[in-house]
């Protein structure tokens, strides 16, 4: 038991650098808050029924004493049954409240709000990305995208589902044939992050990555402009 | 391995031979052993019989045979990820994706569903004093469309043809397009039979609860774990037609180029809609009666009525009629827009309410209770944690804009399997212990039964529990391989090493059956646990036709306030008309003409699909002739007029 709680500090203590709670854009940012906001909220609820639990099992489990009682008939108890479906609801409460508003911020909705953004084709097809921008210029394997401009991803699959994913920049989107989603992020920090596809799409889905490397605007610039 | 047959070219992977060679090794000793053993008309016995506990213990040795198959997908699973650019045996690509979607079909449809089903089959007429179910010979056929649903996907591997899809087989992928080859038509065709017979168990456990209950035990008398089967009961039978529909249209559009779900007129989330629609039910049809099982074994085990009866019994029906209304939680990521995702966020995070309502009052019978700690009770109270952290990760993956991280990683396997290990799993097993006396006569063993409990729980955390870790750290879920960079390799090792715990526990499973009756030790008595309901009234095992003369029922646990008060239950004077046990062997037949249609449909043959098809229609039209219960109705309303 003694590794096993040792184990999970070591895990928690690792959690500081984990993808998806290493934000580089808002909308990741928004995404990790809702993770962290709806973890406090339920270890609280772990807490508590832990707690109850090693009480309850520790006080009434059979002893020699005990052994030949017959407990008192108990049919229930209105007021803990109140404390225990309100209070409840009042949690969700604040959970849902923050999720209703991210979750309207985090999806694209209309015309963007930036007449500078950058827009990008996402193709998806088994087993590769293709990356078009504006001018025509062709990407696989590699997303560059310029720091601190929105980026509009226009979403769209050649054959079967796929789920674009980079976790340091936004929760995933599906890829879908005969259809557009499309995705808005503004990358905020130069660096090279990983991105994947997370819709099992058939034999090589584990091979369909790519990386999305993120620069400054000058750099991008030319590096759109070059052959 | 390739080799020429009949002028044709054959490719097998080398894990099909190595299945072949051992079943062609295996078969003749397991044949040689039951002669010697003449086990014969016992499985005769068995075969041909309408018995519902008889039926029951039938549907569990299946689902614990599958378990085994499935849990060694689950091995090969965990070997190919044991470390980054693994290279396990044959298992990448298109053979990894068969194990999982394999693994993860049979563990849903044929260990769990038959599993809890089973034990319903088993209990739930003992519970309320029934003396079978109500439609005996229906109850046969429900079985042997499960194994034939099963074999049929059973046998795919070694046609080497294992479907490959996921288990959520989702178009276009699953379409003709794009896997092409007889694989994911065994899909269809094992979950089409299969579902088929769930839907006849579900008919038959709400006629049985609804109609033959003892006298004097109202609904609101009942135990939890009829109550459970009762509201399972209709979500199947709202739930798995659906899939039916859903497999029907996909078979047209692999089978004869309809365009369903692909194309200008059809749409690929057509399916993943009706997939969840039933799907989502699903995870509660399963966790309901392990609900149920765990209130009467925490009950009985802490000699204590159940906290809160009443909220009980809401908090199950309200479970149930939330179930289908979140289903589209599984798709935030389609982009079906904010309006729709934040709908399906609120509707989820409500049952999170009924659910804690049980968590406590669970927790609260044990409160001044005197806590018995014996195998069943041990797996009942390590599911209350467990279960709880596969629900507040639930609430998490609720959230509709965090989802779109978790979603299809490995944050989203562990709690899943938190969930339906944490109940459905751990709640077959407590069944198991709690009520094999009343199948076979015998306890298990507490010793080894301890062991089970305590190798397989903590092998489940450690397998689990780093997932989510894995998970946060961008962990697709459905992938073969993984890079050193990625940093998820500390959780995937510990994963492995835990996954190999869990298979050593159900190692003392096979010990613990083969220690309890290997010598021929006497029967135990009614009530070995000290009971509570009325199944540990009747001997065990349940004799057929167990309550000659009907008990009376007038309160909650009427049988626990007899004991108390030293007096016999009191009994009805006339015996009502029962369902009648009979030996057929019309089921078997069936099962014969279901499984050459369902293979003529795999292959595409056409001659095949004629006979087999022929073949089960003409054994409906004769039954709807045939009612062998006539004779034995008559007998007893003669003897009740008398």
């Amino acid at each position: 038991m003694k590794i096993l709680v040792l184990l999970s500090f070591l895990f928690i203590l690792s959690g500081c650098n984990l993808r998806v709670l290493d934000p580089k854009t808002q909308t990741a940012s928004d995404q990790a808050f809702l993770i962290y906001l709806s973890f406090g909220i339920m270890m609280f609820v772990v807490l508590v029924v832990a707690l109850l639990f090693i009480a309850f099992t520790v006080k009434y489990r059979e002893t020699e004493k005990n052994r030949h009682d017959v407990p008192k008939h108990e049919e229930g108890n209105r007021t803990l049954e109140i404390i225990w479906t309100v209070l409840p609801i009042i949690l969700l409460i604040g959970l849902a409240v923050p999720t209703v508003m991210i979750t309207y911020d985090v999806s694209y909705i209309g015309a963007s709000s930036d007449d500078n953004a950058v827009h990008v084709n996402v193709t998806g097809e088994q087993f590769r990305w293709t990356f078009e921008y504006e001018n025509g210029k062709e990407t696989h394997k590699k997303l560059v995208l310029p720091e601190d401009r929105e980026v509009i991803f226009h979403l769209t699959s050649k054959d079967v589902i796929h789920s674009f994913w980079v976790p340091k920049l936004a929760g995933k989107i599906d890829v879908l044939p005969g259809e557009e989603n499309r995705l808005k992020v503004t990358p905020e920090e130069t660096g090279t992050y990983q991105g994947k596809c997370a819709e099992y799409c058939g034999t090589l889905h584990a091979d369909m990555r790519f990386e999305a490397e993120v620069m400054e605007q000058e750099e991008f610039q030319a590096w759109l402009n070059e052959e | 391995m390739e080799f020429y047959l009949f002028g044709e070219l054959i490719v097998l992977p080398t894990d099909v031979v190595a299945a072949w060679v051992s079943v062609i090794l295996g078969t003749p000793i397991v044949l040689y052993w039951l002669t010697k053993k003449r086990h014969w008309p016992v499985i005769w016995d068995y075969a041909t019989s309408t018995n519902h506990r008889k039926i029951g213990t039938l549907y569990i040795i299946f689902a614990i045979l599958f378990f085994f198959r499935a849990g060694i997908d689950a091995l090969f699973i965990r070997l190919q990820l044991v470390t980054p650019e693994n290279q396990f045996w044959v298992f990448q690509g298109d053979k990894y994706n068969e194990i999982f979607t394999t693994h993860g079909t049979m563990m849903i449809f044929f260990v769990a569903m038959p599993l809890l089903i089973g034990l319903m089959n088993v209990a739930v007429p003992l519970q309320i004093g029934a003396n079978d179910l109500a439609f005996p010979f229906l109850n046969a056929i429900g079985f042997y469309l499960f194994l034939t649903g099963g074999m049929i996907f059973f046998a795919a591997f070694f046609f080497n043809a294992a479907p490959n899809a996921g288990w959520t087989a989702y178009a276009p992928l699953s379409t003709y397009e794009f896997t092409g080859g007889p694989n994911n038509n065994y899909y269809i065709f094992g979950l089409q039979i299969s579902g088929l017979g769930t839907i006849f168990a579900a008919i038959n456990m709400i006629v049985t609860i609804l109609r033959l209950r003892a006298p004097g035990l109202k609904l609101t008398r009942m135990p939890l774990f009829p109550w459970a089967s009762l509201i399972t009961s209709f979500l199947i039978l709202v739930a798995f037609p659906v899939l039916a529909i859903a497999l029907l249209l996909l078979q047209f559009d692999r089978l004869y180029g309809a365009t369903f779900f692909v194309g200008e007129l059809g749409h690929p989330v057509y399916w993943q809609h009706l997939f969840w629609i039933f799907g989502h039910p699903e995870v509660y049809i399963l966790a309901l009666p392990a609900f149920g099982i765990f209130s009467d074994i925490i009950s009985a085990f802490s000699r204590k009525n159940v906290f809160g009866y009443t909220s009980m019994v809401i908090a199950l029906a309200l479970i149930g009629m939330l179930g289908f209304m979140v289903w589209a939680h599984h798709m935030f990521t389609v982009g079906l827009g904010p309006f729709a995702n934040t709908f399906f966020a609120i509707t989820t995070m409500m049952i999170a309410v009924p659910t804690g309502v049980k968590v406590f009052n669970w927790l609260f019978t044990m409160r001044r209770g005197v806590i018995r700690i014996k195998t069943p009770m041990l797996f009942a109270l390590g599911f209350i944690p467990t279960f709880v952290m596969g629900g507040v990760t639930g609430v998490m993956l609720a959230s509709a804009a965090a989802d779109m991280q978790y979603h299809d990683t490995y944050f989203v396997v562990a709690h899943f399997h938190y969930v339906i290990i944490g109940s459905t799993v751990l709640g077959a097993f407590a069944g198991l212990y709690y009520w094999y006396p009343k199948m076979t006569g015998k306890m298990l063993d507490e010793k080894l039964g301890k062991w089970h409990f305590w190798l397989f729980l903590i092998g489940f955390h450690l397998t689990f529990f780093p997932q989510h870790l894995a998970g946060l750290n961008g962990m697709p879920r459905r992938v073969y391989d993984y890079t050193w960079e990625d940093g998820v390799f500390v959780y995937n090792f510990i994963s492995t090493i835990g996954a190999f715990m869990m298979g050593a526990s159900m190692l003392f499973v096979i010990w613990n059956v083969y220690k309890t009756h290997r010598p021929k030790k006497e029967n135990v008595g009614a009530d070995p646990w000290d009971g509570r309901t009325l199944e540990w009234y009747v001997p065990s095992p349940a004799p057929e036709h167990p309550f000659e003369k009907m008990p009376i029922i007038d309160r909650r646990d009427a049988l626990w306030w007899a004991k108390q008060e030293g007096k016999p239950l009191p009994v009805a004077e006339h015996h009502r008309a029962s369902p009648v046990s009979i030996r057929t062997v019309q089921p078997f037949v069936l099962s014969v003409a279901l499984t050459i249609m369902s293979f003529g449909f795999i292959y595409g043959w056409l001659w095949m699909q004629i006979i087999g098809g022929a073949a089960s229609l003409g054994f409906f039209v004769l039954r709807a002739f045939n009612d062998e219960r006539t004779a034995v109705y008559r007998k007893e309303e003669q003897d009740n007029e008398q």
